[in-house]
């Protein structure tokens, strides 16, 4: 369970860099075949919206792993002990009903929707069911990460995890 | 107001007063309320599509490499750089120190687009020296707090992109260049009280530098402020859009910072690159779930029930105004700027547009309103880092940062009532 999980984060962190270094190069070679070439290229606006739909939400489940999504823990931080590992489940089995229906079951519907329509991108031309996929993937780890946070309240008797860093967020 | 109204506000409170994820109780409570007015099938399928298609913009992109770049530039070799030329400007007055904060604070702000980084890195470096000279530990960390924030406002500025996008498309770069003035007056302002304070407490005089020391300082400042020339100047001459600006500003720190200054290494990029996408991820997840509830929202003509009631109660523009800004500021004590600005703008924006106030006006001043309670208790997260990096506590500082907050207010109110102040900038500009 925990190799699986060092591995799974490992994993997921590798990817995560990856598309990010390749948004860049995607968007820095548009700016170049605009201002350097003088034909700009067609394909990479689209590519760059589809990584950044895939960077934002398989993303989420990263930040929901650090622990960094923004919320307001006035609650958590005054409650202890046994009240606060009590609130810890309580979040995370809110987290998990979210990410189940909207992301994997919603966003199932949806990528088996645009595969039936057979709804393909603009420019690029690949079906937009596999830019949805994220959702379902996404949707997934959040599960796993939140199950595994209410294992670790359960287990531990500390349980601190709902705790955030303040230097998160785009201030 | 019917049933399905009461539902959302009533399940979005309870879950963030849970301490729940605010991008998620945004989605659950928009999946609630959904519930109400379509079939499940539907409806979990329709916000699962709001959360991909919401994010589907190409202006979003900016936001990313604005945040990479920052990272990369937000090292302590360019805050040091930053401080020093900071120091020539202003340092020889009384009590120069102070300004010399307010002003790296300016500088850095805009350039890392990070109030939370300027407060650690001009904060990390100045309260120390401060405290040292004989400065007031409290009084040196909340002018660093409330000087951080003009960042927000002075461009490159990733929380106005995220306003661009729940306005609906007001212009990126008008907002960029609309956000200098009140920037610049938020910084004068701190500057005037920061003054006033440290005559009448006689802090010393600080350094004055010769002609040469000053302008080889200014050399050395020079190639961190070419980043915001190229970025604004590219953006203003049109030569770019803000998209494009920021990858260049990617690549042009890259090239400062790795090569030129060696103040990252190559070793050290993944995990700056990591951060970038768990920022990012961060509001992208927020970006997503609050397109799903704006949609809800005016799929239920809720902007337009709260603009005729609230124009019911009055027709003043100077009243609503003021009320629109008290509930931004209750709002702001409490939650982050980014969940803030996508919540209430698609609420606030119809009423305010109402009376004739514009969609650029209106992003201004939120910003600036919602800057103020970054610093304030009980949330205020640029707060909680200035006390840990200035070693105070929140009750200590509270009345050092009296005196700022005022300021701020104030120039709040001239923002909000003299339109002219955001607007003159852009048009000028042509925008």
């Amino acid at each position: 369970m925990q190799k699986f999980t060092k591995f799974l984060d490992k994993s997921l962190a590798n990817i995560l860099i990856f598309l990010m270094a390749f948004m860049v190069l995607v968007v820095t070679w548009q700016v170049i075949t605009r201002f350097i070439l003088r034909e700009p290229s067609s394909f990479t606006e689209e590519l760059s919206r589809f990584l950044l739909i895939w960077i934002g939400l398989l993303g989420a489940s990263y930040a929901l792993r650090t622990n960094a999504h923004l919320g307001i823990d006035l609650l958590s931080q005054k409650l202890e002990g046994f009240n606060k590992r009590v609130l810890i489940v309580l979040v995370n089995i809110l987290v998990i009903l979210f990410s189940f229906f909207i992301m994997v079951l919603g966003g199932f519907r949806l990528v088996q929707l645009t595969f039936t329509l057979n709804q393909i991108s603009a420019s690029m031309g690949i079906k937009m069911g596999y830019v949805y996929l994220v959702l379902p993937l996404s949707g997934i780890l959040m599960i796993y990460y939140s199950l595994l946070s209410i294992v670790e309240t359960l287990l531990t008797k500390a349980g601190g995890r709902i705790d955030r860093s303040y230097d998160k967020g785009l201030v | 107001m019917d049933i399905s109204v009461l539902v959302l506000v009533f399940s979005f409170v309870l879950m963030l007063m849970l301490s729940v994820p605010i991008a998620y109780s945004i989605g659950i409570a928009t999946t609630l309320t959904m519930l109400f007015t379509i079939a499940s099938g539907p409806a979990v399928t329709t916000v699962a599509q709001r959360m991909a298609t919401g994010i589907d913009s190409f202006a979003l992109l900016a936001i990313p490499f604005f945040i990479l770049s920052g990272l990369l530039m937000g090292r302590g070799g360019i805050a040091r750089r930053l401080i020093d030329f900071a120091k020539v400007i202003v340092g020889m007055f009384p009590g120069g120190l102070a300004y010399v904060n307010v002003l790296a604070c300016m500088f850095f702000g805009a350039i890392s687009g990070s109030a939370v980084a300027a407060t650690s890195a001009i904060g990390g470096f100045m309260i120390p020296v401060m405290n040292k000279e004989g400065y007031d530990k409290n009084f040196n960390t909340a002018i660093t707090v409330t000087a951080s924030t003009t960042g927000l406002l002075i461009p490159p500025s990733n929380v106005l992109i995220v306003y661009s996008l729940a306005s609906g498309g007001v212009s990126i770069a008008a907002l960029f260049i609309a956000g200098y003035i009140p920037g610049i007056l938020v910084g004068l302002g701190l500057i005037g009280i920061g003054a006033g304070i440290a005559i009448v407490r006689k802090y010393p005089v600080g350094d004055r530098y010769s002609i040469l020391e000053g302008l080889k300082k200014f050399l050395d400042a020079i190639p961190s402020l070419l980043l915001i020339i190229i970025v604004i100047g590219g953006i203003i001459a049109g030569i770019f859009t803000a998209t494009e600006a920021s990858a260049v500003a990617v690549i042009y720190s890259l090239l400062l910072s790795v090569i030129v200054y060696r103040e990252v290494k190559i070793k050290e990029l993944s995990q700056i690159l990591l951060k970038t996408v768990e920022t990012t991820a961060i509001v992208m997840l927020l970006i997503g779930t609050s397109s799903a509830m704006s949609w809800i929202l005016s799929y239920e003509n809720i902007p337009q029930n709260i603009s005729s009631t609230l124009l019911s109660l009055t027709e003043s523009k100077i009243l609503i105004l003021l009320m629109v800004n008290l509930i931004l500021l209750i709002v702001g004590t409490f939650m982050d700027m980014t969940p803030a600005i996508l919540i209430f703008t698609p609420i606030f924006l119809p009423v305010v547009m109402n009376l004739g106030i514009t969609p650029l006006h209106f992003g201004i001043m939120m910003v600036l309103n919602l800057c103020i309670g970054l610093c304030t208790p009980p949330v205020g997260s640029v707060l909680f880092v200035g006390c840990g990096i200035g070693k105070t506590s929140i009750t200590a500082i509270t009345k050092s940062l009296l005196p700022f907050y005022v300021i701020m207010i104030l120039v709040l109110l001239l923002i909000t009532y003299i339109p002219w102040l955001s607007l003159a900038l852009p048009e000028f500009f042509g925008y």
